[in-house]
């Protein structure tokens, strides 16, 4: 038989990401997953679950299982949450931690960032079909082109070392 | 009023109709857009490195600052996100000079005192109601329209937003202004899916599907959003949203509140990229002869 | 001048104080201050033991000063004054050093740096020990009545315990009926008796008792005077009825055509422009409302005057003030509802059935609205109206309570009112289904579990773990939530025709200036605060003053009669013991160097001080009856010649300098 080892209550890694909200406060009245967005359609989503997980210090468990992406960051739980937890900010942060512990996120979030450091946007240029089945874009339209604003290097080179790990 | 055109990354690579239509539509209440060439914000990068997205924020508004002039955020999201740069950066001194850091070695040094508005704002708090009616010539009678304001217009709370959280009315009161009908309905601040898209886009579009049924559910004929990204759930999506739910029921007009707007004090159409919508607008904007 | 010989003595109070630092050690330092003749040390200083060690070296090493070096002043002065007084020694000539909360509280993890400063802090104490001299109080005399503001069920049973005990009791009540809170509900947790068979019994022997004048439709617009002697302007509302004339009959309510909404009815049912608050209303004697008369607002109407038999109507009444003297002030105002607007989440204000607690309270009252049909809401024309029975009925508990957005403290109320509201739907209408969103239950008090137990097991109420985020309202008015039912793991969406808000409660409106007419100290949610959260409860930070029942925290009736009876007996043994004792250390003026500059008078809270012209001199004068020993005076005097005792220029300037020398060496 094994004992439960109570060794941590938050990990301090998670605090620091999390900044100002308040997790240990959390008194599980699962308030944000009543109006969860995400739990909506994913019942394994549940954020009071999350947040009492990561204040018995069981992160792990959590970045494991992935489902943190879900979260669509509609800023519900945060909002009525009556103890200051924001939710949301935990799972941010537990989703940065993920990324810092070698968890892979989305692999579409992986494409955006490739697209910031090298394009500075999310995505590239698109043609878009109208409804008349024809193909336009900035130059069919006819809009400004969007010019490289300056020192773009520079911006690439700190972007890079921010975003070094999702990269590999 | 001049504001810097700060259009983030999906309004300029996709959601042409949003861009083409601001672009019509300010000028016409002398509202000036200078070009404001700057990258992503940070937003959709904040779950993997909440640093990096304070650094991109900081970076768009330490070049607006460089330029002096307030920044014209139409997303919702990159509305949000500068003011939240702001914020959190007030708050914590040690990070805002580790920020600072980064940016110096960009020549950049200050980006604390620049204004961000979104369209909402300015045509409801600028601009104001009275300018609009003036202009409307084309009232859009028969239409009732829900507004969808999205999250981050109205949350969170402890950062200056547009629309009030516990009665968000701004944008009914311009449709209301426009000729239209509007009015409150449950879960009006209730989310598009958006950000759940990258991992489970089936399941995000089903959550657009069900604002889009609770908007219908309410009577409503047509919506309105003023984000790109709940623009491209309620309404890019709509077709994919009957396929995944398999409800038929997942129709309806939704257009950019630019769009309306333009329509409504007598831009053609065409001019406002109403073609790109691809819910039933056409449709609903014959019924009602508007066009 | 006689030597002074000085006695220390050092409390471990258990392990608060010798837990961060070795009393032995300091003892050992002290005996080289100059004037310490004997210094100890001893577990508890204020048990009997330790206040005997203090008297007997008094007497046997004739000590002249005595310093206890223990806890805060506010705790266990008076605890050593007596030891002082026993051993025959002024009580003035202790001082005490606080070294638990100034000390070995705040700096638990540095012990020797903590040593330091209370070797620092009794070595200051000796030195002010070395100037205090003895002082003589004097003996006032106590007004033997009591004023009783609020007439709920805390105000109720403080009147009656007074007026037993013989002393003459002054209930003032703002509205026109004694009764409070407690008149509105239906039945009673846990025991479920109702509320109005055991409360309207006390309000009649509230109005039969001689020694009880009621003075309702009134409130206290400013106390005077001292503890034992307060001078009270109490206001009366202009009633426009003249209530010696009136007989009660209330032939003038029934033919008012003016409707207004019932404040007691809380907005679900109506009252007239003239009214009872309800129609067991104690006295039985009616108010015009001047917002609402047609009369007093456009002229026309004069109904009631034409029918009441016996005119007392008297459309030209105005507000009359009464100053009352009373010797002890019992203050039992209660609470109000939180505004749960502000929760807009819940909609409260918006749609139509969401209620709070109270409503149903009303609804399920026989006397009420409905005359106890628990019904929907519907509006007509403007106007409310009861709807049909409702099939499902959700009740939130902590709505804007334990909430860091709204009322932080729980209201101690909501968990047994949520399990009594349950009961009483599920028994009026045995087919509803009745869902309770709980958070935590918190059923502490006597029965309360049981009651509990009692609840849940009805085969109609589902108990969900759980706080919806948002309620949203149908067309039909029903409203729809989503809730997340944490022992199930499911998120139910639950459509009700009606969501009960337990609601959070807070200080009655306008206490916050009342707070400030008494000066009288507040909790951080508003509250009266009492002068020790354990040992005295009914007491506050001034001698005379007493709380009962909700306004000193949330209670339950038991509580709050509990507390009730203990603040009538705090009062009446401060009045039965006759007189109380001035504050010996008030202000006083060396008249040789007084300039009579005014400087003092200016800076008086308490306008105690005058110039008078003696001699051809000004001179600043004390009223030592008005004077609180407060020191602004002393402080601003430019010449030195205002004066306090205890806290005299030489005493704290001698402290000082013996702290300032600690730090240079
Ligand atoms: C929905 C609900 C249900 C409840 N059910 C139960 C129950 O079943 N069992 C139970 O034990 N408890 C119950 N309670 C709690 C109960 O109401 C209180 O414990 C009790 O009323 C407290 O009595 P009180 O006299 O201290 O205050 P109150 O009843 O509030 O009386 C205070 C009085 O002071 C008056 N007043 C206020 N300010 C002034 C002023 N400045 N000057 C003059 N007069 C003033 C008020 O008009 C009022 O008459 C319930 C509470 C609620 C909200
Ligand atoms: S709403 Fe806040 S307090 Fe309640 S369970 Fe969620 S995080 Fe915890
Ligand atoms: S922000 Fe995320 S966790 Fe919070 S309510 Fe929205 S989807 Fe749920």
């Amino acid at each position: 038989m094994t004992t439960e080892v109570f060794t941590t209550r938050i990990v301090e890694e998670l605090k620091n990401i999390i900044g100002v909200h308040k997790p240990e406060f959390c008194y599980q009245c699962a308030k944000c997953t009543s109006g969860c967005t995400a739990n909506k359609v994913f019942s394994e989503y549940r954020p009071h679950e999350f947040v009492a997980l990561a204040n018995m210090g069981y992160v792990e468990e959590i970045l494991k299982s992935g489902v943190i992406w879900a979260c669509t960051e509609c800023w519900k739980c945060g909002q009525y949450c009556p103890q200051e937890v924001a939710p949301v900010e935990v799972i941010i942060a537990l989703k940065n931690l993920s990324i810092i512990k070698g968890y892979a996120p989305p692999k579409a979030l992986v494409e955006m960032t490739k697209n910031v450091i090298e394009k500075g946007l999310i995505q590239d240029i698109n043609q878009v079909m109208t409804k008349d089945f024809e193909f336009i874009d900035r130059d069919s339209l006819g809009l400004p082109p969007l010019e490289e604003p300056p020192q773009m290097d520079k911006h690439r080179n700190i972007l890079s070392k921010f975003f070094g790990v999702v990269m590999k | 009023m001049r504001y810097l055109l700060y259009l983030g990354c999906v309004i300029p690579t996709k959601q042409y109709a949003y861009e083409v239509s601001l672009r019509e539509v300010f000028p016409k209440f002398g509202v000036q857009l200078e070009e404001f060439n700057e990258r992503c914000c940070g937003f959709p990068l904040k779950s993997i490195n909440k640093k990096a997205w304070l650094y991109m924020g900081a970076r768009v508004l330490a070049r607006a600052s460089e330029l002096g002039l307030p920044i014209l955020a139409p997303c919702n999201g990159c509305h949000v996100s500068l003011w939240e740069t702001k914020h959190q950066m007030e708050e914590d001194p040690y990070l805002k000079s580790e920020i600072l850091s980064y940016l110096k070695s960009e020549g950049l040094y200050k980006f604390d005192d620049v204004d961000i508005k979104h369209p909402v704002e300015v045509l409801h708090d600028i601009i104001g109601l009275e300018k609009i009616k003036e202009k409307v010539v084309r009232p859009l009678q028969g239409l009732k329209i829900a507004s969808h304001p999205g999250c981050h217009l109205m949350r969170p709370t402890d950062i200056p937003r547009p629309e009030d959280n516990a009665n968000p009315d701004k944008i009914d009161r311009i449709l209301r202004a426009l000729g239209a009908e509007s009015y409150d309905y449950p879960d009006k601040g209730g989310c598009c899916g958006a950000t759940m898209l990258p991992f489970s886009p089936d399941n995000a579009i089903k959550v657009g599907a069900q604002k889009i049924l609770t908007m219908i559910n309410a009577g409503f004929n047509a919506a309105t959003t003023s984000c790109p990204y709940c623009m491209e759930m309620l309404d890019n999506k709509q077709d994919a949203a009957k396929t995944i739910t398999g409800n038929m029921e997942v129709s309806l007009p939704v257009f950019y509140l630019t769009q309306l707007v333009g329509l409504a004090i007598g831009i053609e159409p065409s001019k406002l990229l109403i073609n790109l919508n691809m819910s039933p607008v056409d449709e609903i904007l014959a019924e009602v002869g508007v066009v | 001048m006689e030597e002074v010989r000085i006695g220390i003595y050092i409390c471990h109070c258990g392990k608060n104080i010798a837990g961060v630092i070795n009393p032995k050690r300091i003892v050992e330092h002290l005996s080289r201050l100059p004037n310490v003749v004997v210094a100890k040390e001893y577990l508890y200083m204020c048990s009997s033991p330790g206040q005997s060690l203090i008297e007997e070296d008094i007497k046997e090493y004739n000590l002249n000063r005595i310093i206890v070096a223990a806890c805060s002043p506010r705790m266990h002065e008076p605890t050593f004054q007596s030891a002082l007084i026993r051993a025959g020694l002024n009580p003035y000539l202790l001082e005490m050093v606080n070294i638990r909360e100034h000390a070995t509280w705040v700096h638990e993890r540095d012990p020797a740096e903590t040593e330091q400063k209370v070797i620092g802090l009794i070595r200051a104490a000796v030195h002010r020990a070395i100037n205090l001299y003895p002082l003589e109080v004097e003996r006032l005399p106590v007004v033997k009545s009591v004023l009783v503001v609020g007439g709920g069920i805390a105000g109720i049973r403080a009147s009656l315990d007074l007026a037993k005990a013989g002393y003459k009791v002054y209930l003032v009540e703002k509205n026109q009926s004694i009764g409070g809170k407690m008149a509105q509900l239906d039945k009673t947790f846990p025991t479920l008796d109702c509320s109005q068979c055991i409360l309207t019994p006390m309000m009649v022997d509230v109005s039969n008792n001689p020694n009880i004048i009621l003075q309702t439709y009134s409130v206290v617009e400013e106390i005077n005077g001292r503890p034992g002697e307060f001078e009270v302007k109490v206001r009366q509302k202009a009633r426009y009825v003249d209530w010696d004339a009136c007989t009660g009959c209330g032939t003038c309510v029934e033919k008012c055509p003016a409707r207004v909404p019932s404040e007691f009815d809380e907005g679900l049912g109506t009252r007239k422009a003239i009214y009872f608050d309800f129609p067991q209303a104690i006295p039985r004697r009616p108010v015009i409302d001047p917002d609402h008369c047609l009369y007093l607002i456009k002229g026309v109407c004069r109904v009631c005057e034409k029918f009441c038999p016996t005119g007392a109507i008297k459309f030209e009444d105005e507000d009359q003030f009464l100053t009352l003297k009373v010797g002890a002030i019992v203050v039992a105002t209660g609470y109000q509802l939180y505004d749960m607007r502000k929760m807009y989440e819940y909609g409260y204000g918006k749609y139509r059935n969401v209620i709070t607690g109270m409503q149903l309270e009303r609804l399920s009252s026989a006397n009420g609205p409905t005359s106890g049909r628990i019904t929907t809401i519907e509006i007509e024309r403007g106007k409310i109206k009861p709807g049909k029975e409702p099939e499902t009925v959700a009740i939130i508990l902590c709505a804007g309570s334990r909430d860091e957005n709204h009322i932080k403290y729980c209201c101690r109320i909501g968990c047994m009112a949520g399990l009594k509201h349950a009961y009483y739907i599920a028994h009026a209408l045995p087919n509803s289904k009745i869902i309770i969103c709980y958070t935590d239950i918190r059923a502490f008090g006597k029965g309360f579990e049981e009651f509990y137990q009692r609840i849940r097991s009805l085969p109609n109420v589902f108990m969900v773990r759980g706080r919806p985020m948002e309620i949203f309202e149908n067309k039909d008015g029903s409203l729809i939530l989503d809730v997340f039912d944490s022992n199930t793991n499911r998120r139910l969406t639950i459509n009700a025709d009606l969501v009960v808000l337990e609601t959070a409660l807070v200080p009655p409106q306008g206490f916050e200036e009342f707070r400030k007419i008494l000066k009288i100290s507040c909790d951080p949610g508003g509250f009266g605060l009492e002068l020790h959260p354990k040992l005295k409860p009914v007491e506050t930070t001034v001698d005379g003053i007493y709380l009962a029942g909700f306004i000193q925290g949330p209670k339950d009736i038991p509580d709050t009669v509990a507390h009730a009876g203990a603040a009538a007996a705090a009062a009446s043994a401060f009045l039965a013991k006759g007189y109380i004792e001035s504050i010996p250390y008030l202000a006083h003026v060396d008249e040789d160097i007084c300039s009579g500059c005014g400087v003092c008078v200016s800076v008086c809270p308490y306008d105690a001080i005058t110039i008078e012209v003696t001699d051809g001199r000004r001179l600043a004068k004390v009223n030592s009856v008005k004077c609180k020993g407060c020191g602004a005076c002393a402080a601003a005097c430019p010449s030195g010649a205002m004066q306090q005792h205890y806290f005299t220029d030489k005493q704290i300037l001698s402290e000082v300098s013996a702290l300032a020398e600690g730090v240079v060496a």
